[in-house]
């Protein structure tokens, strides 16, 4: 076939950004004549992105075998009625065709007349325990065929690919895998067999062990399942690289790049990237969950407004359109709307893992518990490894005041993120409810060695020692508390501030700081809630002062401003799950 | 010895399937779907009332019993349905058959027709089918979720049938007539197919296939059932997780699958599966409370508290204490919340036994008896009576007044059919009567227990017999029977022990502690110091009062004196503190054992004198005969035999009666001894008559010590009989004894302690 004459490129290689090109306009075509549209999307999106070929170097159209030209009426005729999704009539007219590209659709027109049955059959099952059991009938026979003609080694990239596909439907994950490996050997250029290997492989353990083909195709698998391994200081490496490579127009990378930016949770980049990404290609939906996500955390409801109206102006009947709509809503708080929004997305998908989650999130602000436990259920059902629905079911139970009973979610929710500051919070502060005061030590103090997100759990530390009566290490951490507002240099007054400030003037009083007491009393002067008691220890400062000896009056400066701040302000940035008692799961 | 008692109730975690002791795990909600093998059963009523009045009465009979089976069973395969039919009336069966036929073969039409005339058996004045009836009621679920249905699903359910009715025919047609000639295509299309099924019948097997709603049911609560009553009949922990992760893979909202894995993961101590299993499970279980309208907030409410519950039990099961109290605080604080008492019940039964793990505390106890009786909760009642018994028990209360407590507990779960808890209490009257030191009652208790047909047995047909009541009781019974010297008997039920309780399940330390302390036993007996000093640190593991115990009773032989009595007296201080009473008697024996061993008998008098006074008082009769068996000795020694004869003979019915057949020996044995030294003083004639009688005494004793095949004691019962004979001046029999006597010394080495001064 014309793909094997042609020479891909090694890995990291990307000298040849011209060949590159003809061979992703080579590939959309092909992958357009056997209906594999998102491949031949991904293709084309990403040809696009590169400079443009003259005419003379344009790749000519496939040539057409003896075989290709014998099927060509049944092929065109067939893929039509694929196109307009007449997949058994399709299917009926490519019987017997023998060139690779009409038995392809035709073994794709079977599979996929069998998915879309499966998924009108859920609707009208016969019994609850039946709807389960709906399956695609035609799996067993088209495995049967492709496993012949793997055996006779007569299946080309797209037939391995979609055998590899039919495996993974049957369950037979491990030998989907070496399938689909097996099919980006035999053609490194077709995205759709990388992109199933992502969702097959499930750490990077798994990864070391695969023998990929060693084409420039790599690095976006690479960056790819990277980002889903939630590896993403890798994932922006090899984005980086492959955008210095001259892919830096692409929108499938800077879409990635900006997911990958959300899940580490840096927000101002994601959203500039975002952004940038929609003056390019205003008219797309995918990913904009996400990015509505990022708005939504951001409360910028006129943007989150327009993104929504604008991309229900282009389609309304798209996931993520449902997704940001929800979104919308739920800022407004207007829940039930939310609610019914994600619902509607789950319809358009029931295999949309977020909708589930978020609507859980919307039961929860609708106080509907057991409607939120059922939904972070199905999330986790779809995906085990959804934190935040584990987080989620963790709060739901929170709020039922069974603080014992949600430590076991939360502590999954940590386990799943590890250096997530706010699991370690909502830990400690269940501990603290039941009164294990040194397991919620424990978990105030990981929280804020990880980078605490919302500067929460040094105060609540501090108040744990205060009420252990270890005023030491209260005052500590009232320190590093004040220490860390004031270096973000945040302009939003922090609640707590106050609080530590009377603590800490109070601390150095009993101590006989008199110096550090009234710089911090006055301090506290500039808060309303402690104002009246700042001048009381001020007044009481000065007393005892000048019943004792004058002190120097040169006043250092104030210890608490980010000169002396300390050095593990860093987050450490992969840690291991904390071993919070090593009797429970 | 009663300590095995004191696991029982550990046993009885409660849970959502169990009301008061009985698993209903049919929890579903109860909706009839139209199935193939139902159609079959519709065909089978209609054609029962069509035969009518043809019908022999055997064979009517025959019918009507077979029919609730299979009205409530799970689906099953044509062939069966129709071998059962053919049981009972073989032209029935061909008429059903045929029937079935015409509708497969017919067209949709004729199924339809089928149903709309299903409705005529109620009409007219005198209808064939009562609408109440078992049957009309089945009839009429029918009709109404046929009319249910869609118009494509009406067309699936008939391809079903299809489907349904040609397995069953091509089974037959392999069987019969594979000569029936087929045209070539039609062969060929055949291997086709046969080929194509070839390579996935393995996975198959593997998984093999879904379950329908019903089956999946019933598969449940047998599997649940059978993990209550007789683990090793149910399936492998393995394999029934394979079967729940295939149910649940196809349907995840079958919640009670969750459970069941629960307790499956409990099985084999998995505390992480099976928290995640139980977690899961009340995530389930709390939004199908929510989603059914007839519980409503009250069910989702009752269903957290449960959850919190169950996680203190799990905790508990796994030794998390800590964890458990947790727990268990949390479920309290939403029952009192939301005024459950029924919950707050439970909660208060675990809180004792979580509580009972730090310090005994009857005042929870009494308190929970009496709330759980008013609150109508007979199970939590008894089972908190039965706490209280045995706690009692330990504490020397009236023996009569607890027997009579447990007697009236006795006819409350008769009352109700409570059969678990009758286990329980009979395992329990066997461990106190052991504990009072009346071996022929325990024996009895013992006998009765396992004789009996348990009530389930009406009901499942399954025998209940691998609770912990069994496991108790048998272990008691193979110790009884080690005593009496029926090693090969005991040797029996421990084998038996351990096929019913495999190693890794959760009664099996009981049986893994009583086989080591029989085979310490007759370490002992045998003088293999050695042997037994290896047993003593197995037993540690398992109990760690008992080891130490057994390990100063090692040293003791050893005669490492300061050590044993070291290690005797720290134990001591232990039990007193935790009035552990048995073994505060026991340690004051071997103590005293100790003194007199070093000829300190003054010393020792005081200490016997003491645990005389604790045995008496906690009415633990053998021990208070054991007690006075040794203050005779000492009597003895100390020059006042007619003194030890007049106490001797108030220990030496109860010993005969109940006593270790080496202990009935070592009775005898001193008997004669006092015999002999209060004959010194008398006349010559009755100085004769009491060292025969003495002999015979002797004669006794040997037989028991042949019995356990003592061989030291035996030794020294022949020099000493030896010597009577020679002293009566009968020669014969005198060298018959020195010869005896002489076989053994040369087989025994010889050891420090004097021939006649020790007992025992």
């Amino acid at each position: 076939m014309a793909a094997a004459a042609m020479v891909v490129a090694g890995g990291g290689d990307f000298s040849d950004l011209r060949e590159i090109k003809k061979q992703l306009l080579n590939v959309a075509e092909r992958s357009r004549e056997r209906g594999l549209q998102h491949s031949g999307k991904w293709a084309a999106e990403l040809a696009f992105a590169l400079e443009p070929l003259p005419l003379n170097e344009l790749p000519p159209p496939p040539e057409l075998t003896e075989e290709d030209a014998r099927d060509l009426d049944a092929y065109t005729l067939a893929k039509s009625y694929f196109d307009l999704k007449e997949y058994d009539r399709a299917a009926y007219f490519l019987q017997g065709c023998k060139s690779q590209k009409a038995y392809f659709l035709y073994m794709y027109s079977r599979y996929l007349s069998g998915e879309k049955k499966k998924d009108d059959e859920t609707v009208d099952s016969l019994g609850p325990l039946e709807k389960g059991q709906v399956k695609n009938e035609a799996l067993r026979e088209l495995r049967v065929e492709l496993s012949k003609k793997h055996k006779a080694q007569e299946l080309d990239g797209f037939g391995l690919y979609l055998y590899g596909v039919v495996l993974r439907k049957l369950d037979l994950v491990k030998e989907a895998i070496d399938v689909f490996v097996e099919a980006a050997h035999v053609l490194p250029l077709h995205w759709g067999a990388w992109l199933e290997l992502c969702n097959l492989i499930t750490d990077k353990e798994m990864l070391k062990f695969l023998s990929l083909p060693d084409t420039w195709m790599k690095e976006f698998f690479l960056a790819h399942i990277y980002t889903e391994l939630q590896l993403i200081e890798e994932a922006l490496q090899k984005y980086q690289s492959l955008i210095d490579a001259g892919f830096s127009k692409s929108t499938y990378i800077i879409s990635q790049i900006a997911v990958a930016y959300h899940n580490i949770r840096d927000i101002d980049k994601a959203l500039s990237i975002f952004s940038e990404l929609r003056k390019q290609d205003p008219y797309r939906i995918e990913n904009m969950d996400t990015f509505s996500n990022l708005l939504y955390v951001r409360s910028m409801k006129p943007e989150l407004s327009y993104l929504a109206h604008n991309l229900c102006e282009i389609d309304k009947y798209r996931v993520e359109t449902c997704c940001v709509i929800g979104n919308y809503y739920s800022l407004r708080s207007q829940h039930e709307k939310a609610a019914l929004y994600f619902q509607r997305a789950l319809k358009l998908n029931p295999r949309y893992l977020g909708a589930w989650t978020l609507m859980g999130h919307e039961y929860m602000e609708m106080k509907n518990t057991s409607a939120a436990i059922q939904a972070y259920r199905h999330a986790i059902e779809v995906n085990k490894r959804d934190y935040r629905a584990w987080y989620g079911l963790g709060q739901t139970y929170e709020i039922l005041k069974m603080p014992f009973y949600c430590l076991y979610y939360y502590r999954r929710a940590h386990q799943l993120r590890p250096n997530d500051s706010r699991m370690l919070v909502a830990l400690g502060e269940c501990y603290e409810k039941l009164n294990q005061l040194v397991e919620a030590k424990k978990c105030y103090w990981r929280a804020y060695a990880v980078g605490d997100v919302e500067k929460m759990a040094l105060v609540k530390l501090a108040k744990l020692h205060e009420q252990l009566n270890e005023s030491e290490q209260a005052a500590q951490c009232y320190i590093k508390y004040i220490q860390d507002i004031y270096s973000c240099g945040e302009v939003v007054e922090h609640l707590e501030v106050s609080t530590a400030f009377r603590y800490l003037a109070q601390y150095y009083f009993k101590c006989k700081l008199w110096d550090e007491a009234s710089a911090c009393a006055q301090k506290c002067c500039a808060f309303n809630d402690t104002r009246e008691e700042g001048k009381a220890l001020l007044r009481q400062i000065l007393q005892l002062r000048n019943q004792g000896e004058t002190s120097s009056t040169d006043v250092p400066a104030p210890f608490f401003l980010p000169a002396s701040l300390s050095a593990n302000n860093t987050p450490t940035r992969r840690v291991s799950p904390l071993n919070l008692s090593s009797v429970t799961p | 010895m009663a300590g095995g008692a004191g696991a029982v109730h550990e046993s009885l975690y409660f849970n959502p399937m169990l009301t008061n002791g009985v698993v209903h795990a049919n929890v579903f909600g109860v909706r009839d779907w139209v199935t193939p093998h139902k159609m079959a059963l519709l065909v089978l009523l209609s054609e029962l009332g069509r035969a009518g009045p043809q019908l022999g009465l055997l064979e009517r009979r025959r019918l009507n019993r077979l029919l609730p089976p299979l009205l409530q069973g799970p689906d099953m395969a044509l062939s069966r349905l129709r071998k059962a039919i053919e049981e009972c009336c073989p032209q029935l069966a061909g008429s059903v058959h045929i029937r079935l036929k015409l509708m497969a073969e017919g067209e949709l039409k004729d199924m339809e027709q089928f149903f709309d005339d299903l409705s005529d058996s109620f009409s007219g004045t005198e209808p064939e089918v009562h609408k109440t009836s078992v049957v009309g009621l089945f009839l009429r679920h029918m009709i109404l979720a046929y009319n249910k249905l869609s118009f494509s699903q009406v067309y699936k359910l008939y391809t079903a049938l299809q489907q349904y009715f040609h397995k069953d025919e091509k089974k037959d047609g392999a069987d019969e007539n594979e000569m029936e000639l087929t045209n070539p295509e039609e062969l060929d299309g055949k291997m086709e197919k046969e080929e194509l099924d070839g390579p996935l019948r393995e996975e198959e097997m593997a998984c093999s296939g879904p379950l329908s709603q019903k089956q999946a049911e019933y598969f449940l609560s047998q599997q649940a059932s059978l993990l209550k009553n007789d683990e090793t009949k149910a399936l492998a922990p393995a394999s029934l997780q394979k079967e729940l992760n295939n149910l649940l893979k196809f349907n995840p909202d079958f919640a009670e699958a969750h459970y069941l894995s629960y307790l499956n993961n409990l099985r084999v101590q998995d505390v992480f599966s099976s928290t995640h299993s139980l977690l899961h499970y009340f995530d389930r279980l709390i939004l199908t409370g929510a989603e059914s309208k007839s519980n409503g907030d009250e069910g989702y409410g009752r269903s957290l508290r449960y959850a919190a519950l169950n996680l203190a039990a799990l905790h508990c099961r796994f030794g998390h204490y800590q964890q458990a109290e947790l727990a268990l605080q949390e479920a309290i604080r939403i029952a009192q919340e939301s005024n459950d008492h029924v919950c707050l019940q439970h909660c208060l039964s675990w809180l004792y036994i979580l509580e009972q793990k730090i310090f005994d505390s009857c005042v929870l106890l009494e308190h929970s008896v009496n709330k759980s009786l008013h609150f109508g909760l007979p199970y939590l009642a008894s089972l908190g009576i039965q706490s209280l018994v045995q706690q009692r028990a330990f504490a020397g209360k009236a023996a009569n007044k607890l027997m009579d407590a447990l007697k009236d507990s006795d006819l409350l779960h008769w009352k109700h059919s409570l059969s678990e808890l009758i286990d329980i209490s009979i395992a329990q009257k066997t461990a106190i009567w052991r504990l009072y030191g009346r071996s022929t009652m325990a024996l009895q208790q013992a006998q009765t227990l396992l004789s009996m047909n348990s009530l389930e047995a009406v009901n499942v047909g399954v025998q209940q017999n691998n609770t912990e009541s069994f496991a108790v009781v048998l272990c008691h019974l193979a110790e009884l029977h080690a005593e009496q010297g029926y090693f090969a008997a005991a040797a029996e039920i421990l084998k038996h022990l351990k096929e019913r309780f495999p190693p890794n399940s959760q009664h099996a330390q009981l049986w893994m502690l009583f086989d080591q302390k029989i085979q310490f036993e007759r370490a002992m007996n045998d003088g293999r110091y050695h042997a037994a000093d290896s047993l003593v640190a197995g037993i540690t593991a398992l109990n760690s009062i008992e080891g130490v115990y057994r390990k100063a009773i090692v040293l003791k032989a050893q005669n490492q004196m300061s050590e044993a009595h070291k290690l005797l007296q720290k134990l001591l201080i232990h039990c007193q503190k935790i009035k552990n009473t048995e073994m505060v008697i026991r340690v004051l024996l071997s103590i005293a054992e100790l003194y007199w061993r070093s000829s300190c008998h003054t010393i020792a008098l005081p200490v016997l004198l003491q645990a005389l006074a604790l045995a008496r008082e906690y009415s633990l009769q053998y021990l208070a005969s054991e007690t006075v068996l040794n203050l005779a000795f000492s009597q003895l020694i100390l020059g006042i035999p007619e003194q030890a004869l007049n106490i001797l003979h108030m220990a030496i019915e109860p010993v005969l009666a109940h006593g270790a057949v080496l202990d009935k020996g070592c009775a005898m044995f001193l008997v004669a001894k006092c015999q002999v030294a209060s004959a010194a003083s008398y006349a010559p004639q009755k100085k004769i008559e009491a060292l025969e009688s003495a002999i015979l005494n002797l004669n006794e004793a040997k037989t028991y010590f042949a019995k356990v095949d003592c061989k030291e004691q035996l030794r020294d019962v022949l020099y000493f009989q030896a010597r009577l004979f020679h002293t009566l001046g009968k020669t014969q029999e005198r060298n018959k004894c020195a010869m005896l006597f002489r076989q053994l010394h040369q087989e025994l080495p010889a050891h420090g302690v004097p021939l006649i001064n020790a007992f025992k």
